[in-house]
């Protein structure tokens, strides 16, 4: 009985085994990626909170990130990394974030999406609460925040400080509050967040850093 | 040889075991007769010159008791397997023995939280000791957990304790567990429970006595202050800062 197949089958069968492997292959190499190309790609990553273009979600408690410093995202990412921040019991916006970051574990993904993160132009972000005394919040400002955040709330990459213009108001009053309560700024490696919760427990009260926070919201993103 | 693969480090993770074999093997002789009954006919009435195919309606009574006998042995099967389970399932979940100590379990988007009762032995005093992705249990100590999540399903999965219970959100479960084996052993959420629910691991330490009591000593020690100052804005969103407790002892981070 003749079972081999005919020649033309013959044919295609080895040209279908021969493409699946060759296929195997090169899925199995990938290409080169630029550190532009892998910061883009990461960043899909951060989309289902973070917004498309970087802007944030109130509803998710995912703060505004395009356009931060580089080296800011990429401190902040490795301090999610290593469970200085986001680590705390009470932290459900770190405990988010915190096995984001770890997804940067390949040598050179958290510098490119920080890079990538930085390059997004800012979103603007809405105040989302009325009132506050500006005064006070400028005389609060001015004595508090502007020699680490910048007298015009854009940030000091020499004292360590990120920019604050742009940022969501709940996001900024939360951080505060996460301060002052030790969810943020406890850790003995975080010497950044100890100065930042030691400023936090100045403002005496929630109406104190409604206010400062109001402030920060008139001052110009540009 | 389970254990082979994964160590059994709670009282009743041999019992789990021993279901998991007992349906293998009761399992395992259904299926070796079956496929050797099927390779047998298949040879026995294979193709040859000068004999035709037969039809067989297969209402004789002989031929019946093909399909009646193993049919009778299947459901035997099934009811020493269905009563093997019900006495497991009374062992882990129906059962609760008196606690040693009782601990609390929260899970959230992506981590598991834990509250130890520390020195005192009691849950919500200020000694409690609350950790981040690590659990420390003392062997030979039986367990009381109570088990929460803060949003959506999540489930509670020791494999060295063949112990897996789900959180839905709003429920607060209790369970028990004896951890038999000092050792370090994975925590895992096996409810897929959003994009970081791969990375939602923790740490199980079971540490014997003088472990445990140095453990707690070191962390019931570690306070951070909070402010009671959790006044919410008008218009602005509640944050989870808000339910934190006025003393909040530190992670193990």
């Amino acid at each position: 009985m003749e079972t081999a197949l005919p020649a033309p089958l013959r044919r295609a069968y080895a040209i279908l085994v021969a493409g699946t492997v060759a296929l195997a292959l090169v899925a199995g190499c990938g290409g080169a990626q630029t550190k532009a190309e892998r910061g883009a790609a990461l960043f899909r990553t951060c989309t289902p909170c973070h917004g498309d273009g970087g802007g944030g979600d109130t509803e998710l408690r995912a703060p505004a990130i395009a356009g931060l410093p580089e080296w800011y995202v990429a401190r902040e990412l490795d301090k999610f990394r290593h469970n200085v921040r986001g680590a705390h019991p009470d932290d459900m916006e770190g405990h988010r974030m915190r096995p984001m970051a770890r997804t940067l574990y390949p040598p050179g993904d958290l510098d490119a999406v920080a890079a990538h993160v930085a390059a997004l132009p800012p979103v603007p972000s809405a105040p989302t609460f009325t009132g506050g005394d500006l005064a006070n919040g400028q005389l609060r400002f001015s004595t508090l925040c502007a020699t680490c955040h910048g007298p015009d709330g854009r940030g000091n990459a020499a004292t360590g400080g990120p920019r604050l213009v742009g940022q969501w108001d709940w996001y900024m009053v939360a951080q505060l509050r996460k301060f002052q309560s030790g969810m943020r700024g406890t850790h003995p490696a975080d010497t950044l967040g100890a100065q930042m919760r030691a400023m936090s427990l100045t403002l005496e009260d929630s109406t104190a850093m409604h206010n400062v926070v109001a402030y920060i919201k008139t001052l110009p993103t540009r | 040889m389970l254990e082979f693969f994964n160590p059994t480090a709670s009282s009743y993770s041999g019992d789990v075991d021993s279901l998991v074999w007992l349906v293998t093997i009761l399992v395992g002789i259904g299926f070796f007769a079956a496929e050797a009954m099927l390779f047998w006919l298949i040879f026995r009435f294979r193709r040859r010159d000068g004999v035709a195919a037969r039809y067989v309606t297969g209402k004789e009574k002989h031929l019946k008791a093909w399909i009646n006998v193993p049919h009778a042995i299947v459901l035997v099967f099934d009811v020493i397997i269905v009563a093997a389970a019900i006495r497991v399932w009374v062992i882990i979940k129906q059962t609760l023995p008196p606690a040693d100590r009782t601990i609390h379990i929260m899970s959230q988007q992506w981590a598991w939280t834990f509250a130890d009762p520390g020195p005192d032995g009691v849950l919500d005093t200020a000694d409690d000791i609350r950790t981040t992705d690590e659990l420390h249990m003392e062997v030979g100590k039986t367990y009381h957990f109570t088990l929460e999540s803060r949003d959506v399903v999540h489930s509670f999965f020791v494999p060295a304790f063949r112990l897996k219970q789900d959180a839905m959100p709003g429920r607060v479960y209790t369970g028990w567990v004896k951890p038999t084996r000092v050792g370090s052993y994975d925590i895992a959420c096996t409810q897929i429970c959003g994009i970081g629910h791969g990375v939602m691991g923790a740490k199980l330490v079971v540490e014997d006595h003088a472990e445990h009591v140095a453990w707690m000593q070191e962390h019931s020690s570690q306070t951070a202050v909070a402010t009671s100052d959790a006044a919410t804005a008008a218009g602005a969103p509640t944050d989870s800062a808000t339910t934190a407790p006025a003393t909040v002892p530190a992670t193990t981070k």
